[in-house]
Order: C-alpha cells, then structure tokens, then sequence
C-alpha cells in the first residue's frame, strides 16, 4: 500500500483534518524535549472516539504499520517517538470528563484528558476534590502519566499513580475493546479487585500492550489549607531514619529531598521539603511543632521558607518545567527511578559526581511514595538544544545514572529504550519469557510501539 | 518588550522546551491559543510554531508552503506571552513568529491571501489593503468643519474609514461634541496587516509619510479608534526605528482623561448589559484593559459585566495576524466562541474599541445568528448627552 493509500484509510477514519504526513507535523512528532535524537515518523492522526481507535488498530495490524500512542509526550524520555516509524496516535482530541463520583471518589476521564484540564474541572466544580497530578506542565494526559506509575504531591500518602487506577478501557492490537478493573462487571469504575489484576498489564508498559482509551482514577479530599515545613539535612546518612520518623506519625502529605544550587537557602543542604495540610491554622500549627521536633532529634534543621518563595513553593502543580530554562537552552531531562529508602544517600552522592564530572550543576529530588515503600529518585540534567555536545554530555550522564540506580537496585523509570535495555540485562529470564508470551499473544504482528521492551 | 528587527531572535528561539503551558489560560480552564484550539495537532501549538522555525534556522526543514501556512495560522494574539512561564523569552513569542514571516516573505511563501494585503497597500490609487481609493478624507473635514491646523489629529485608520464608517463617524461626531481641536490627514494604512503577515519591505516608508502629513498640520498628538493603528503608532514605528515625538491616544485613553479631568461627563442613561471584549492590540500588546473598563463603568444606567475570558486572558476575535484575510472561516469561528461566551454573562450588548473586532464579531454575529448587538464604545458614547466643562 502506498503512504498516500495508508494516509486516505486514515484520513476516512478520523476526518482530513486530523490525519497527516505533513513534513511539520512529522517533524514535529519525531521528537520530544528531552535529550533523545529525533527519529522518523511516518503519520501522525488524532482519533476522537474509540471506534475510530478500534478502526486504526485493525487497519494498522492489517498492514503491520506500527503504532505509537501518546498522550501528553512528555516523559522526556522518547517514549513517544516511534522506533521503527509507523503511525503516532495522539489521544488528546479524547478529551471528555465523563463522570465525577464524588461518593466513590474517581474520576471517569477519556485518555486525553490533560492534568490542566482536570485540574481545573474539579477547582470549579469540586473544590473539596483534588486528583493526582505529575509536577509537570498542564498539557501532560493524566492517562500517560498513571500508566507510567507516576507520582505526585499526593504518593507519599497514597502511593504512586499506577497505584490510583481503578479500571481501564483498552483497545487491544486486535481492535476489540476489552475492560479492566470493576467496570469489567459493574457500572462502578471503582476498584481494580476482586478479579485476577489485569490493569498491571497496561502500566509501564509504553503503549505495547493495547491503547488506553478511558481511564478510572482515584480522587481524594482536599484540605483547606496547605503549607511547608523545611528541613536542612547536613549529613545524608540521616536521611533515611529522618524519613522513618517522620512517615511514622500520619503528618506529611508530600515529601521529597532536593539538591539544587539555586535558590541560596538550597545550597549545600540536602532539603527536605515537607508539605502539610489542614483545614485550620491550629492544625497546621501543631502539625509543625511535632515535625520541628522530629528533626531536631535526627539532626535536621527546620528553616522558615522565606515568603518570596511562598508562591514557587506551594504552587500546585509545580513549575518544574523551569529546570529547562537553567542553561537558557530549552532542555532538560531527569533519570527518574524507583528506588530503595536506604540507598538513597548513596544515589545523591553518586548522582552528584556524574553531574560533576560531566560539567553540570547537581539538580535532583527524591519523592518518597506511601511512606517510604519506594522513593522516586530523580537525577536532572540541563541542557541546551542549541549545542549539540551539551545535548551528547547530558545523553551521556543519563546513561551513567541509569547504570548507577540499577548497581544501587534501584529500577530507572519511564526509561528510553537504552535504559530498558539496561534493565532487560537485569531481568530475571523467566519474567521477560512471561512478558514476552503474553505480548506475543495480544499483539503478534509486533505493532504496538515496537522497539520498547524488547525481551 | 519587543523585538526589534536587528534583534537576533534566532539566537533565542531554542529556549522553548514545548512544554505547552502557553496552549492554555491562567487557570487551564480552556485552550488559549486559536490556533492549537482549532487544528490540536502539536504543530499549530506555539511551542510547535517555535520548534519549526527552530528547525529551519538550523537547516533540519526547508521552507515549503504547507511550512507557511503553520507560521501564518496564528492571530498574533499573544496569550502565549502571557501564558508562557520563561521569563525573557515569553514576551517574544510573537515578535519571533512575526520575524519568522518575514523569513517566509524573503523566501516566496508568504501564503496569496495575505500577499494580496501588501499588493493593495502599495497600490498608489489605494495605499489601505481593503483595495479601495484612496480617501484623502477632505470630504470629511468639510462634512465636520474641521480645520487645516490643530493640535489634534484622528488617524481613522483603514478599517473605520472604509468598512466600518459607522464607528469613523460617532469618533467624528463624539471628538466634535467634546469640542477637541482636531483634524484630519491624508493616511494612508499604518502598516499593521503588513507587518503582522511580515511584509515589511516598504513600512518605514509608509510611517514616515503619516508622520510627515501629521507634522504638517501641526498637530503633536495623535487619536486612533483602532487597536491596530494604536498599536503600530505607539510599538512598531519604534521598532523599526522610526521615531517621533508624537502622543499617541486610543479613544479609550482619552475618555478616560477627560473624564478623569472633569472635562467631560456622561449625562444621559445607557440601560442596556454590557460586557467588554479586550481587543489584543491594545489589552496584551499594550496593557490597556482598565481604561476602556473605566470609561464603560462610569455610563449612567450601564450594567457592565465580565466575561470569564478578559484582561490579560481574554480569548482572540480571531481577526489579527492576517487570519481574516487567510482563513476567513476559521476567523469567525473563532469569534463564535468569543459571542457564545458574551452570551453566558446575560449581556446583550458585545462591545470592543477596535473596528477590526468590531467586524469580525459582528460577522460572527450574523453568521451564525447569535442576536447579540456589536457595538464599539464610541458608538454607545455617540449615544450619550455629554457636558462638556470648558
Ligand atoms: C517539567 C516536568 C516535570 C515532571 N514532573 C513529574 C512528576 O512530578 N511526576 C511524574 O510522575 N512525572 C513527571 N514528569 C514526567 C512526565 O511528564 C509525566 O509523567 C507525564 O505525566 C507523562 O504523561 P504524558 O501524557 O506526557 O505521557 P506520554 O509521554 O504521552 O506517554 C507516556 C507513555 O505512555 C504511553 N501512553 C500514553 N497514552 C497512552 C494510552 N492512551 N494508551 C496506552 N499507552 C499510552 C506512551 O506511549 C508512552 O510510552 C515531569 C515531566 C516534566 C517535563
Ligand atoms: S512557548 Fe513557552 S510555554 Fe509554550 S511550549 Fe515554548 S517554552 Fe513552553
Ligand atoms: S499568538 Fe495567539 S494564535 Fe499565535 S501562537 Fe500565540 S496564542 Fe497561538
């Protein structure tokens, strides 16, 4: 079939408008603002209902064209940008609220819904709501983000993201649409259970396994008033047991550790940045006082953030978009991880060598997830597009900390396709033969974003 | 903040990370931008806009009409600098898309409907890009008694003077009621359609003309009832490093003076609901969102009410940038959304201080029969008794 046959097929599906193979909007699609080289793409189409993506699929695995879904496309990481070309199906034309329950506290969303435009739904609509939200920029799908077990300023209490989906609609490489989790049976989309936990199959797996089209997610009651309590951590063997402490009393809502240069107060400390919630002042007061305490005895000290901080610090989400900004060079991009509490004071010593060796200021943040189960532990790299051996040593202390969590055992997370292989080496073999059964099974024509997880 | 056009934009253009905070308003309550609004795809977002020409400085894309037509799909309305979150780059965003039109000029894909602007502005009988003869408005200063010197000049503007003579004409009479010492020149079009669509070969000329016949009345301010021509008197000419000493005025601002002064007040009633569309040229261009606002609110019998989108927020007409003459349709769809919000506050009146909204509101309006009266401020005060306190 020739591109112009494949692009009319598609062009009947989705309407003239949303089909392309424009050379910009190719260009457009073969990169993302991470640090990844750009590679082609072959058509770009934006579906708005589930038949159309049930329409695609069938074509696609007709034609064994490949397909990549993407949502927001900002993992930094590539994940979006097709290995072996083919089609990128951007969902955000799905983009429908479709229910709100308030009494079992999920939203109900298409899988193009952005965080922005949940956010904002629910400030209008359900100010006593919140949903977990990414710190990243307002255009990222809550979709994409849960199903790469994100986290947010809601996962040291709730866990991670991967964790608040209750049930998934997916169109399988087949094109049938198959539920998961409770709307499998009722018309709740509530829980995930009690039926064997299909959901896991669609989580980190970058869009191999079938297309997310709706997603339940948890929603959870919002405080009046929130606040921060920070910590200057000096020695950072005391991390851990400081994080122990303070997990233990139901205080934190968010909690991470930070290393940055700027501002001032940052530098030379490991902070912990604390955030507490309440709905009055006296409970935020009290609340301070027992964490003020906590650190004392583990050798923290607590520090007033000064007001002209306030806003950058409490804002939700976070402006951490600003770290592409450090070089005024557009770029940046984390190694993201999962790893153990106890080896975290290590990953921040190592991590800081790689950033030094390789000539760029130490940025990193550790989300500790549903009290220390996990902590994602994120090690940021900025540079500027406009220089390509900037872009290569930022590639290359990537790489370096990708090898460095897994030595520490930690997992790198959202990982592009070197860091997968990276830990693909690692894999214990019956579980990439378990893997690679089931996706053989599903999507035998190999065209579900192939050239990611290649067990 | 502006580029001007020595400036190397291209030394600034990678700085975008296509984060696309700048596809949304403040609160993300809606997609901002028109123009990702209307054709989704990553491309038409201000962060693809950037990336593109990002990709044709360093040599990765070669220009191409289709190229073009992304760069010109944009209303110039700026709520991408507002919305941007990179200090120092965010107030570019415009200047840059605009420079990169330029680029496209240079290189012959300036899109034929907007080449057509250039042709019809440089056409001597013409010099406006409505292709109509040129007025040389003595008809006017006869009509208005108005002198051959004056402190004051009304530079009408292409818009008022040959498509909305309605609002030319209630400027006229309102600056007569007021008693202002005005007059009026041979204009010939401020340049706005041409710079915005990046044909700015011969606009230094054009503005130094309009300076001198300004000059040769004597006059040492300027009103202007268009955001456009506000816009290019008081930010372009600059730009292009045409300088004059000259005060410029939009209605607005000088209603807003004389009020303020006690020179004038309103002392009729105007019993209607009002709500007000913040034209781009002066509101994120300019800053000017609380003049106009005061000059309404101090309408005896007014009831005036804020759309959701206003200020520095507001949604676009969708006329700007070439985007009227281009994409017609597409234009009044965009002010579709901006009437159908007008509706929801309960007004019955849309009113803007810019002839060029003023039109393709009103298109909007009639198109799609949404009943709502668009209306420009000056018309309601035109309306008005006004005590004029010498
Ligand atoms: C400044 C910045 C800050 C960030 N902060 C955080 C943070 O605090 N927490 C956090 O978790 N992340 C963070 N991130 C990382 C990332 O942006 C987010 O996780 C983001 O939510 C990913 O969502 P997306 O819509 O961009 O996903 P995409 O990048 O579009 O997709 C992610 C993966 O999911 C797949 N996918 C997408 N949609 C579907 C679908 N419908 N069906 C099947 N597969 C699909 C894609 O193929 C891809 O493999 C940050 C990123 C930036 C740039
Ligand atoms: S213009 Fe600004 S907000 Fe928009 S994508 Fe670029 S950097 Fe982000
Ligand atoms: S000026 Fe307006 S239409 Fe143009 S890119 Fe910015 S927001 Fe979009």
């Amino acid at each position: 079939m020739s591109n112009a046959e494949v692009l009319s097929k598609l062009e009947q599906i989705v309407g003239k408008d949303f089909a392309s193979n424009n050379q910009e909007d190719l260009f457009i699609y073969s990169q993302d603002p991470g640090v990844s080289h750009p590679r082609p793409v072959d058509y770009v189409v934006m579906p708005e209902t589930v038949e159309e993506v049930q329409q695609i699929v069938r074509f696609a695995n007709d034609k064994k064209i490949p397909i990549v879904p993407m949502g927001g496309g900002m993992t930094l990481s590539g994940l979006v940008i097709p290995i072996k070309g083919g089609i990128v199906l951007d969902m955000k034309r799905m983009d429908k609220i479709i229910e709100i329950n308030e009494t079992s506290r999920y939203a109900l969303i298409e899988a193009g819904v952005t965080s922005g435009k949940l956010i904002a739904h629910l400030r209008e609509k359900y100010p006593d709501l919140q949903a977990p939200y990414p710190d990243a920029p307002p255009s990222i799908t809550i979709a994409g983000n849960a199903l790469i077990h994100g986290s947010g300023y809601l996962s040291q209490k709730y866990g991670d993201h991967g964790a608040m989906i209750n049930s998934l609609e997916v169109v399988l490489p087949n094109g049938e649409v198959c539920k998961v989790g409770s709307c499998a049976i009722s018309n709740y989309w509530f829980t995930r259970g009690p039926i064997p936990d299909l959901v896991g199959l669609f989580t980190s797996a970058f869009g191999t396994m079938g297309i997310v089209t709706k997603i339940s997610i948890k929603l959870f009651p919002k405080p009046k008033l929130r606040d921060i309590v920070i910590g200057l951590i000096k020695e950072l063997n005391t991390i851990p047991g400081l994080i122990l402490n303070l997990t233990k009393t139901d205080i934190p809502e968010d909690l991470m550790i930070a290393l940055a240069e700027k501002p001032d107060f940052m530098k030379g400390y490991a902070i912990l940045l604390l955030y507490i919630t309440g709905d009055s002042q006296d409970e935020l007061d009290s609340k301070t006082k027992i964490l003020k305490k906590i650190y004392r005895k583990n050798k923290a000290r607590f520090m007033k953030l000064p007001p002209r901080y306030y806003d950058v610090f409490l804002e939700q989400p976070q402006f951490a978009a600003k770290a592409a900004d450090f070089r005024k060079g557009g770029g940046f991009e984390y190694v993201g991880s999962f790893m153990p509490l106890g080896k975290i004071p290590e990953a921040i010593e190592k991590a800081r060598d790689i950033s030094l060796k390789y000539g760029i200021v130490p940025t990193q943040v550790s989300r500790i997830i549903g009290r220390g189960h996990n902590v994602m532990f994120a090690a940021s790299y900025s540079f500027n597009r406009a220089d390509p051996e900037d872009m290569e040593r930022a590639r290359n202390a990537l790489h370096e900390t990708n090898k460095m969590v897994l030595e520490l055992g930690g997992i790198p997370w959202k990982a592009e396709r070197d860091g997968q292989k990276l830990i693909i080496e690692k894999m214990d073999p019956n579980y990439k033969m378990l893997f690679k059964t089931i996706r053989n099974i599903l999507d035998p024509n190999g065209i579900m974003n192939p050239g990611n997880w290649e067990v | 903040m502006t580029i001007n056009v020595k400036q190397d934009w291209k030394d600034i253009v990678h700085r975008c990370f296509r984060c696309g905070y700048c596809k949304f308003t403040f609160e993300y309550s809606d997609f901002n931008c028109p123009s990702y609004k209307k054709h989704r795809f990553e491309t038409y977002s201000t962060g693809g806009r950037m990336w593109l020409i990002y990709g044709i400085i360093n040599g990765d894309l070669q220009w191409s009409q289709n190229l073009a037509n992304v760069l010109y799909s944009c209303s110039t309305c700026g709520n991408c600098m507002e919305n941007c979150r990179f200090d120092k780059f965010n107030d570019f965003l415009v200047d840059i898309i605009e420079a990169a039109r330029a680029e496209a000029v240079k290189n012959g894909f300036c899109p034929e409907k907007q080449k057509a602007l250039l042709e019809r502005t440089t056409n001597t009988e013409m010099f406006n890009p409505y292709g109509e003869p040129n007025s040389d408005n003595e008809e006017l200063k006869k009509k208005y008694n108005l002198p051959d010197k004056a402190e004051w000049v009304y530079f009408i503007g292409c818009t008022s003077n040959y498509r909305q003579k309605n609002l030319r004409d209630a400027t006229l009479r309102f600056l007569k009621k007021i008693n202002l010492d005005f007059t009026l020149i041979d204009e010939h079009c401020c340049t706005s359609p041409i710079i915005r669509t990046g044909q700015i070969e011969p606009v230094k000329e054009f503005m130094n003309y309009n300076i001198d016949k300004i000059k040769e009345v004597g006059a040492t301010k300027v009103i202007t009832s268009c955001a456009g021509c506000c816009r290019t008197l008081k930010v372009d000419f600059a730009k292009q490093g045409v300088n004059h000493d000259l005060e410029i005025y939009h209605t607005s601002e000088l209603v807003k003076r004389f009020l303020d002064e006690g020179k004038i007040m309103f002392t009729s009633e105007f019993n209607k609901t009002v709500t007000y569309h913040d034209p781009c040229h002066i509101g994120r261009h300019m800053g000017l969102y609380e003049e106009p606002r005061d000059v309404y609110k101090q309408i005896p019998g007014i009831k005036f009410v804020e759309m959701g989108r206003n200020r520095e927020n507001a949604w676009c007409c969708g006329a700007g940038g070439g985007v009227k003459i281009g994409y017609p349709d597409w234009a009044v769809e965009i002010s579709k959304e901006r009437l159908e919000e007008a509706k929801e506050t309960g007004a019955t009146i849309l009113s803007s201080t810019c002839p060029f909204c003023r039109t393709n509101l009103s298109d909007a309006n009639d198109k799609f029969n949404l009943g709502l009266e668009v209306i420009d401020l000056i018309e309601i005060l035109d309306q008005l008794e006004i005590k004029v306190n010498e």
